[in-house]
């Protein structure tokens, strides 16, 4: 691979602290669920940089399933988001509090 | 034959069981010949049974009570020399009271609980007097205390009889506390409570423990009988009907500890200390009842003055080491103090309930026969000469003063006194209640017949009781003293001395009668000085009580309930709960249901993670 393995990890951190920030400071939860899918390809791509450096296929694997989770996870989430926006007429996810204590 | 003694016991037994179980479905004459007849069995059993008390006596065992290795007790009777006139006395006496008290409780609707509570009380004093270990006559003597409890405070509904019922308790528990301790430490020396095994096996102890032992039995005989200093109990408890006080505070259980000192006289008598204490206890007591019998109103509470002041002349002769002389007190104080105790029933119900002697008067016309039996008791008490009370309290005196001790002397001289006072209380309460002219209209319901007529044949028993101990002096034989011999040995009396004694106890009550009659023949309303309200209160022993015992106590129980339990412990624990419920209010801000919040503690918690891998790395570097 002609990428050395600090670049990708140093790329992948970026994209996952990107993604944090995005988590953190966005007030709609379609934009949140975007941010959680920035961090988890951020992981993915650690992931398949380690299993490109030490030649094993494991890490590519991982990846694949890494995909088919998220893509149901997203679905599940979308449809949550449907439901709730129906259910209080917005996205700010501060408006959802009744678990206070 | 010997197995027959039991049912001494078993009859007042099966008598109360009968009426405390069934007694109120039972009509009231059945109910009453049960607790009667209970009774009655026993005192003709006794009679019956009476040769098997000479020799040594006889030794029964029911059943075996506790078997723990090399501790046996049981259920066993002792019927001994000493035993059986106490034996005969308790019955006959009770007895008789039981027939009056048919005629006295004929109109209380609660007849059953109050001859079931009688018998009950007949059959623990007979465990008393008949039991032959220290642990059986313990079971009878708590029998004799519940009984008295709550045939004192028999009418309950009002606040001032249970007092007295309560007070007669706890007092009285106070010395009992000091005879089980004796019991446990014999035990624990001897190996078992076995009376006469104990007495038998006493010489072998060290003297300092037999004093102390012989210390401990008079600490509980102390409370039983109602001597200084646990002697408060017993003015109060006249708060009962007037049966119970004839039964109980007068002929039986205020007995009960000189006859437990004359039980265990062997073992008491090692000690010379002890001996002295009981004498100086008696001579006190005597003293003390006397005084205040002189101010006091009610007719019953001079009574029972009395009665201390003549156990406490008991206490006296067991002091002076003459069982035979305090028991001959006792047999005859229980005569003759019965018959007053009785008249002064009869006299209560006459005047329509009226107890304050300052207000009867007159009675003698008004019913002759209850005058000449009260009157023979009286005589008795004050100890007129060839009555049987001037006999027996000559007896002790005279023991006492052979005895020539210095100490022995300054009692005999408080005794004396005592014996002067009593002769001017009983003609005090003599005069009072009978001569002069009525000073209360004597009502007109009339005394039940049974009432009446128990009172002439005790009167006579009173009279005549001197002659079961005649000295040889007034040509009798002493019987009892023949009879106790096995007991104990009567010390060698010079005669010129009985004489002596005899003499100056014949002026002491002449002078107590003329003072009696010049003070009070003619009528004066009662005095109000300090020193007679002073005596009227008994010394203000209960003040004393108060002050002495009851007040620190009550300052220590609010120390511990308010100040311990309160503040310490409830206050230790509310604070802990208040913290933890604040430190709850504070952590539930933390859940603000915020997803942002949640995301932002999340994150930080990752970026510490993330400084301590980095801490660690550039550490380890």
């Amino acid at each position: 691979v002609i990428v050395p393995f600090g670049h990708v990890l140093v790329f992948s951190a970026i994209l996952f602290f990107l993604g944090l920030w995005c988590v953190l400071a966005r007030r709609n939860l379609i934009l949140i669920l975007i941010g959680v899918e920035v961090m988890l390809n951020g992981v993915g791509l650690t992931l398949v940089g380690a299993s490109a450096l030490w030649g094993v296929v494991d890490g590519q694997v991982f990846v694949v399933f890494l995909m088919a989770l998220t893509s149901a996870e997203v679905s599940i989430s979308l449809a949550m988001v449907v439901y709730l926006k129906r259910r209080k007429g917005t996205l700010n996810p501060d408006e959802f509090d009744a678990m206070k204590g | 034959m010997e197995a027959l003694l039991f049912l001494i016991l078993l009859f007042p037994l099966a008598g109360g069981t009968l009426n405390a179980v069934a007694g109120m479905r039972l009509p009231r004459a059945i109910s009453n010949g049960l607790a009667v007849s209970g009774v009655i069995a026993s005192a003709v059993l006794t009679v019956w049974l009476w040769p098997l008390a000479e020799g040594d006596g006889t030794r029964v065992t029911l059943v075996s009570w506790l078997a723990a290795e090399d501790l046996h007790i049981t259920f066993g009777i002792l019927f001994d020399r000493l035993a059986a006139p106490m034996t005969l006395m308790v019955t006959m006496v009770s007895s008789l009271i039981h027939l009056y008290a048919v005629g006295y409780m004929k109109d209380d609707p609660d007849y059953a609980r109050f001859f079931a509570l009688m018998n009950f009380f007949v059959f623990a004093m007979l465990t008393i007097v008949l039991a032959d270990n220290l642990l059986f006559l313990f079971l009878g003597w708590e029998g004799v205390g519940f009984c008295s409890y709550a045939l004192i405070g028999f009418w309950y509904r009002e606040r001032r009889n249970a007092d007295a019922g309560r007070k007669a308790f706890l007092v009285t528990r106070v010395g009992d506390v000091f005879l089980m301790v004796a019991i446990v430490w014999l035990c624990s020396l001897v190996g078992t409570v076995s009376i006469p095994e104990i007495n038998s096996r006493a010489s072998g102890f060290d003297p300092m423990i037999v004093t102390v032992l012989a210390l401990l039995l008079l600490g509980g005989a102390v409370g039983k009988s109602a001597q200084l200093p646990l002697s408060t109990w017993l003015p109060d408890a006249m708060a009962g009907p007037t049966p119970v006080s004839a039964l109980i505070h007068a002929a039986t259980m205020v007995t009960a500890g000189v006859y437990l000192l004359c039980r265990m006289f062997p073992l008491v008598s090692l000690s010379p200390t002890a001996l002295a204490v009981i004498s100086v206890v008696g001579a006190g007591t005597a003293l003390y009842a006397a005084s205040c019998a002189l101010a006091q109103r009610e007719i019953k509470r001079v009574l029972a003055y009395s009665t201390m002041s003549q156990v406490g002349f008991m206490f006296l002769g067991v002091g002076a080491g003459t069982v035979v002389g305090a028991m001959f007190h006792l047999l005859t104080h229980a005569f003759f103090k019965a018959v007053l105790f009785m008249g002064a029933g009869v006299i209560i119900h006459l005047m329509g309930n009226e107890n304050d002697i300052f207000k009867m008067g007159g009675l003698r016309s008004k019913n002759p026969l209850l005058f000449w039996s009260f009157l023979a008791g009286a005589v008795c008490l004050a100890g007129v000469p060839l009555t049987s009370g001037f006999f027996s309290k000559d007896a002790i005196l005279v023991a006492d003063l052979a005895l020539g001790t210095p100490l022995a002397l300054v009692v005999d001289a408080a005794a004396l006194a005592a014996a002067l006072l009593t002769a001017i209380y009983t003609f005090r309460l003599v005069i009072l209640v009978f001569a002069g002219s009525e000073r209360t209209p004597v009502s007109h319901h009339s005394v039940s017949r049974v009432m009446l007529w128990t009172l002439p044949p005790l009167a006579i028993l009173a009279l005549f009781g001197g002659a079961i101990d005649l000295p040889h002096l007034w040509g009798g034989s002493e019987v009892l003293a023949h009879w106790l011999d096995g007991a104990a040995e009567a010390a060698e009396i010079p005669t010129t001395l009985e004489v002596e004694m005899a003499i100056v106890t014949f002026g002491l009550v002449l002078v107590g009668w003329l003072l009696a009659w010049r003070r009070y023949r003619p009528w004066h309303p009662p005095s109000t000085s300090i020193m007679s309200s002073f005596l009227l209160s008994g010394w203000r022993a209960d003040r004393l009580v108060e002050l002495a015992v009851l007040s620190p106590f009550r300052a220590l129980t609010t120390f511990f309930s308010d100040g311990l339990d309160g503040v310490v412990i409830d206050g230790g624990l509310d604070r802990l709960a208040r913290a933890c419920r604040s430190g709850g209010e504070l952590l539930r801000r933390m859940t603000t249901g915020r997803l942002s919040n949640y995301l932002a503690a999340m994150a930080l918690g990752l970026l510490a993670i993330l400084a301590l891998f980095a801490a660690r790395i550039w550490l380890a570097s």
